[in-house]
């Protein structure tokens, strides 16, 4: 079922409504889903779909993931929300995920954006630049 | 003339001859009237025409000389007039012929030069594709070399790297990534 205008319209504004002091709010998306539920509006199901995706992005944007190869420690995890806080200029929370085709190094991804300082990026880099 | 011969006839007549030879002066004057009259007829009617038909006759015979003199002066004059046409003509024709000699060789060495440009043209085309597909062919080369380095690399950094170096490797990774 594909949205329409009108219910891409509806599920930004609901996206909107979720939003307390510029973070997403538990408590807000879960008056969004009521109303949601109670009112049952036009392409229900769209309009779920889209909001869903709106706070997937923006939740992304607030987490960190770091894939590393080798041992990381909490302090790296620290200095790496840190940074992506200053950066982003909202509140980040990191979370690991190990990844040993990296060799060594890490990579943060932070929404759509992707940070990498491995030992395979550069080999993958020297690859291509041959 | 009358009177000389009457003169002669008196002289003739003194002398005896005219007795001597039986002559009687009547009949020599009668006798030369007769003939200066015959004379005269002759003169009118035989002589004269004749003479004005010779005059005639002269003067066609010296118009005839004249024309065909004049006739002969044409015909040099015709003759060197058509031999300097004919000599016109062949030197007319000498250029026509050296100027269609020009232009063949002019066309045939245009033919030549855009055979010989084009041939160039195929020979460097074919160069390049040579070159192209050559280039190609080291970039592939090049390509699989360095995919195969590479993938040996992983394989023995992933067996060779300890977790010491993965950890040294991850710290200045992080001063890395938080000094963006």
């Amino acid at each position: 079922m594909r949205a329409d205008k009108k219910t891409k319209l509806l599920a930004k504004q609901l996206f909107k409504l979720s939003f307390v002091d510029g973070r997403i709010s538990a408590d807000h998306v879960a008056g969004v889903l009521g109303y949601v539920e109670k009112n049952a509006p036009r392409r229900a199901l769209a309009l779920l779909k889209l909001y869903l995706r709106a706070v997937q992005t923006e939740v992304a944007k607030s987490q960190a993931l770091v894939e590393h190869a080798g041992p990381v420690s909490d302090a790296t995890l620290k200095l790496i929300e840190a940074a992506m806080a200053k950066k982003y200029q909202r509140p980040v929370t990191a979370s690991a995920r190990a990844n040993p085709r990296l060799l060594a190094g890490l990579r943060v991804r932070v929404g759509s954006d992707v940070y990498e300082s491995t030992v395979a990026g550069q080999l993958a880099a020297l690859s291509s630049a041959v | 003339m009358l009177s000389t011969l009457l003169a002669v006839t008196e002289t003739a007549h003194e002398s005896g001859i005219v007795q001597q030879f039986g002559l009687e002066p009547k009949f020599v004057i009668m006798q030369v009237v007769s003939f200066l009259i015959l004379f005269g007829v002759l003169y009118q009617f035989g002589i004269k025409p004749t003479i004005s038909t010779m005059e005639a006759r002269n003067q066609k015979i010296a118009d005839g000389l004249r024309h065909a003199e004049e006739t002969q002066v044409r015909l040099a004059a015709a003759q060197q007039e058509s031999a300097q046409l004919i000599k016109a003509a062949q030197h007319e024709a000498q250029k026509v012929v050296d100027e269609a000699r020009k232009i063949a060789k002019e066309f045939g060495d245009k033919q030549q030069t855009e055979a010989t440009a084009r041939a160039a043209d195929t020979l460097a085309k074919a160069q390049q594709a040579i070159e192209l597909e050559h280039r190609k062919m080291l970039d592939q080369a090049r390509g699989e070399i360095a995919r195969l380095v590479v993938k040996t690399t992983e394989q023995v950094l992933a067996k060779k790297l300890s977790e010491a170096d993965r950890a040294a490797y991850n710290t200045a990774a992080t001063q890395e990534l938080t000094a963006i």
